[in-house]
């Protein structure tokens, strides 16, 4: 046993992945034609490091390569190049005793036997894990337990909620009884109730002292949940760090949105704002210019802000002044939103 | 009349969509080249080994119960009804129970047309396929085989085939309509398919079954399309010696069409009530 | 040791999963049994009955030494059965996972990845088993079937073939993992294979062509020796020539298979298929 608890949970340095897009026929490769598949990085050159105990998360758009990324560190993808350690254990060189430590919830509901009950689904999985038949009964009693789905143990999983079957596929990921814990997008397609849910089981990982490493689109769900977070965009990082000590690089106190209806192109508007606050992100849609400014008191700022679109001809249809977001961070860091 | 009109355009509208769908299975179009090839060629070589490579007592007792010693003519016939069914369960057959599982059958029931074309549309797409299920069978018999079939019996047999065709289509819709009701289609084809193999004289003589099986065969249309394109081409029988069969043939046509209709408005009247129209 | 049982329980565990989800269909159960009766047994024992001469097939005797109709039916059926579970339940079935999205939880386990073929292996020939047993029932009670108690003498053959047939089923797992349309695919070559291994009809009857690829199955023989012990058939070669090729074909497929397997396994890794389809 290589690892130690000095080790952190994962370190992965110049970690790269690229995909072949097309394909190359047979008789393209039999005539040595050159290869004319396009080339793309989904994982760009990450340096990511966890330590043990935390909850580590990583932001980003869809696409931006997180899903990648916990894949390599699955065992489930080969990285085009660079290195990884999962708790010591390199994972290129020994993917099975990673995997044996690692309990990992990607694909969710689909992932599961329908027509297996809950029970009969773990029970399935702890052989897999090697989990030693004498401990089965009670690491799955433990791990119905830990995401509320004991009553529910014997019920076809066919016949559970969508966040049910979330949270049975939560079960399945602590049966090996894993330090470290993966979770891609654990809330995806959840309600909002069964999402607090999931996000509560999520925070008691961390107090049994596992580690746990998730994505996310969700900014709300990196800020209430994640120790630490690593915001990626097209498949690098651009900002690691607390929530707070992200949200403190933004140079503002609060986040002024406004609309502002005009006939021109708004270029005059945007200088004169631009004045008075930083203009984070604007984008004109069917004479409309949506504008996100960051300021230090919005109680100076809204006033400034009405004089500049008086002269110059444009009126503004709607304020809000919100506190800084990690929304705001991955703007001023990509020029665009979360969701776009 | 309009509303009529506009039915039939969406008629037209869902068939050619049933058509389109399966332009994006391109292995499916060579299942249709590889299955009548291999299928009835099998056969051929298993009546070659159980008749002795052309033993003349055997030939004999089996030209007795099958009124042909050309066994590989036969197989042929048999299986080219095989294809027949098969196109019509597994593709239009289920594609009702597909529409229902995607959701795209509660979309059609939204719109103003009449909810039989549902029933009725997508078997027509099954008839190209079937035709040229036939062309092939049609071709390995003479290129392989080396058995060719006279211009006069073939035009017979098209003739019993195009007879043959509002009776196998109204099959289509009564099984469509009903594997509306049940979850897994698959071992459903299986089961009808099977029941159509073995009791319509598919690949053996028909004076094979047990008497209450032969009874129950006379109630399936596809025993009469097959025996008949066997006579005709065979033994050497005109039309006019088969002419109560085609008159069976297009009553069945009727029956079984009614019978669809009502299956489909029974299930759709239930689904509605149940509000199972979209789910499974 | 510890891990090597860990890995059998684990190899057990997906045996036992294979056949209870297989009982939760229904219908699929029943069409376990029923499509080998209507597409294989059932009208190949009334065509062939067809030729018969006063209630005796001489034609078949003279094809193949015996006139025990049912009995050259059924075993074709037993090979045929073996193979479709080797193209379905080994190889097909692990396809489905993936397409269902329960393959990639069974990646992320420590289980090795063969275990999963082997465990399919152990799952598929109980459900052949079961399978077998009720259509030899349904051939006593109905078809008249009977055998030599030399059948006895070919169960070595029947469970090399079975071994050799792992190693088809790796390669084929290999090939339905990497392919897009893989349902045509294993339904079309399981036909070849079955007929090119004698089930239907005896290998001689081939086209030429064909022939080789008979002679290069390992199920042609244990096809060949099976018919030979249990109902008197002739053999294409002497017996214990037939033995030795079906031992070093089992011994060339199953290693050959484990690493075509373990090289799709890296190229599924490579592309991310994992999850895909």
């Amino acid at each position: 046993m290589t690892a130690t608890a000095a080790e952190p949970a994962v370190d992965a340095r110049g970690l790269v992945k690229v995909f072949e897009r097309g394909r190359r026929t047979f008789w393209q490769r039999l005539r040595g034609e050159p290869d004319r598949r396009e080339r793309f990085h989904a994982v760009d050159g990450i340096d990511l490091r966890v330590e043990r105990g935390e909850i580590f998360g990583l932001l980003g758009p869809n696409g931006a390569g997180k899903t990648t990324t916990m894949k390599m560190l699955a065992t489930l993808l080969i990285p085009t190049s660079g290195t990884i350690s999962v708790l010591g254990i390199d994972v290129l060189a020994r993917p099975r005793d990673v995997r044996a430590r690692l309990g990992a919830m990607l694909s969710g509901e689909r992932s599961l036997y329908w027509k297996l009950t809950a029970r009969e689904n773990l029970e399935y999985f702890a052989a897999l894990y090697h989990v030693p038949p004498r401990q089965t009964r009670a690491r799955i009693d433990d791990a119905l337990t830990s995401v509320k789905l004991l009553d529910r143990a014997d019920d076809y999983v066919e016949r559970y909620s969508t966040g049910m079957r979330q949270r049975l596929a939560l079960a399945r990921a602590l049966l090996p009884d894993p330090p470290l814990v993966i979770l891609d997008e654990p809330t995806v397609g959840l309600d909002p109730q069964a999402a607090r849910d999931l996000r509560a089981r999520v925070r008691e990982l961390r107090s049994q002292g596992r580690t746990v490493l998730l994505t996310t689109h969700y900014m709300e769900e990196a800020d209430q949940l994640c120790d630490r977070v690593a915001i990626i965009d097209h498949g690098r990082i651009v900002a690691l760090d607390t929530p707070g000590a992200l949200k403190r690089t933004i140079r503002a106190e609060e986040v002024v949105r406004l609309e502002i209806g005009l006939a021109d192109d708004g270029a005059a508007v945007l200088e004169r704002l631009g004045r008075s606050a930083t203009v984070a992100r604007s984008e004109r849609h069917n004479g409309t210019l949506a504008v996100t400014a960051h300021c230090a008191s919005a109680r100076d700022f809204v006033p400034a802000a009405f004089d500049a679109a008086r002269s110059a001809g444009a009126t503004i249809q709607h304020v809000e002044v919100v506190p800084v977001t990690l929304e705001d961070v991955f703007i001023s860091l990509t020029g665009r939103a979360l969701r776009e | 009349m309009s509303l009529l009109a506009a039915d039939a355009r969406a008629f037209v509208a869902a068939a050619r969509k049933e058509l389109r769908m399966w332009r994006r299975y391109p292995l499916f179009i060579l299942g249709l080249l590889f299955w009548p090839i291999v299928l009835p060629a099998t056969w051929v070589l298993m009546g070659q080994a159980y008749s002795g490579g052309g033993d003349a007592r055997a030939l004999a007792a089996f030209a007795e119960r099958a009124g042909t010693t050309e066994f590989a003519g036969f197989v042929f016939v048999g299986y080219a009804m095989y294809m027949w069914l098969s196109n019509l369960l597994w593709g239009p057959g289920t594609a009702l129970r597909q529409e229902q599982i995607r959701g795209s059958l509660e979309a059609v029931f939204l719109t103003p047309t009449s909810r039989l074309v549902a029933l009725f549309a997508p078997p027509i797409s099954h008839l190209p396929f079937s035709l040229l299920n036939f062309v092939t069978m049609g071709l390995t018999l003479w290129l392989v085989f080396g058995i060719v079939l006279p211009l006069g019996p073939v035009l017979e047999a098209m003739v019993v085939i195009a007879i043959g065709i509002p009776s196998m289509y109204a099959i289509g819709s009564l099984f469509a309509a009903s594997v509306l009701r049940f979850g897994e289609t698959g071992p459903i084809v299986q089961l009808v398919r099977g029941t159509f193999v073995l009791a319509c004289g598919i690949t053996f003589p028909l004076v094979m079954l047990p008497g209450w099986a032969q009874a129950g065969a006379a109630l399936l249309p596809p025993t009469y399309i097959v025996a008949d394109i066997r006579t005709v081409l065979f033994r050497g029988v005109g039309l006019g010696g088969i002419a109560i069969d085609l008159v069976l043939l297009l009553a069945f046509a009727g029956l079984i069409t009614l019978l669809a209709v009502w299956v489909f408005r029974i299930l759709e009247t239930s689904a509605r009530r149940r509000g199972t129209l979209g789910s499974y | 040791m510890g891990e090597l049982l860990a890995e059998l329980r684990a190899g057990l565990a997906i045996a036992r999963k294979h056949v209870v989800t297989m009982t939760r269909y229904r219908v699929a159960m029943i069409s376990m049994i029923f499509i080998p009766l209507y597409q294989g047994v059932i009208p190949a024992f009334l065509f062939g009955a067809a030729f018969a001469v006063g209630g005796r097939s001489l034609g078949l005797a003279s094809s193949i030494g015996t006139d025990n109709l049912a009995g050259f039916i059924f075993l074709g059926g037993v090979v045929s059965g073996m193979i479709a579970t080797a193209f379905w339940g080994m190889a097909m079935s692990l396809r489905n996972e993936q397409d269902a999205g329960t393959l990639e939880p069974s990646w992320l386990t420590p289980s090795t990845h063969e275990t999963f073929v082997i465990g399919r292996a152990i799952g598929g020939s109980v459900l052949f088993l079961l399978t077998q047993i009720a259509l030899f029932a349904i051939g006593m009670l109905f078809f008249g079937l009977r055998f030599d108690i030399g059948i006895l003498r070919a169960i070595p053959a029947v469970l090399l073939a079975l071994l050799s047939m792992v190693g088809v089923a790796y390669v084929l797992a290999a090939l339905v993992l990497l392919l897009k349309e893989a349902n045509f695919f294993i339904d079309a070559t399981n036909y070849l294979f079955s007929i090119a291994s004698g089930t239907a009809f005896p290998v001689t009857l081939l086209p030429g062509v064909f022939q080789p690829v008979a002679l290069a199955l390992p199920t042609t023989y244990a096809m060949d020796l099976l018919r030979h012990d249990a109902i008197g058939t002739r053999t294409l070669f002497d017996p214990v020539v037939e033995y030795v090729v079906l031992i070093a074909l089992t011994a060339i497929a199953y290693p050959l298979g484990r690493w075509v397997f373990a090289r799709a396994d890296h190229v599924m890794r490579v592309r991310g298929t994992v999850a895909q389809y």
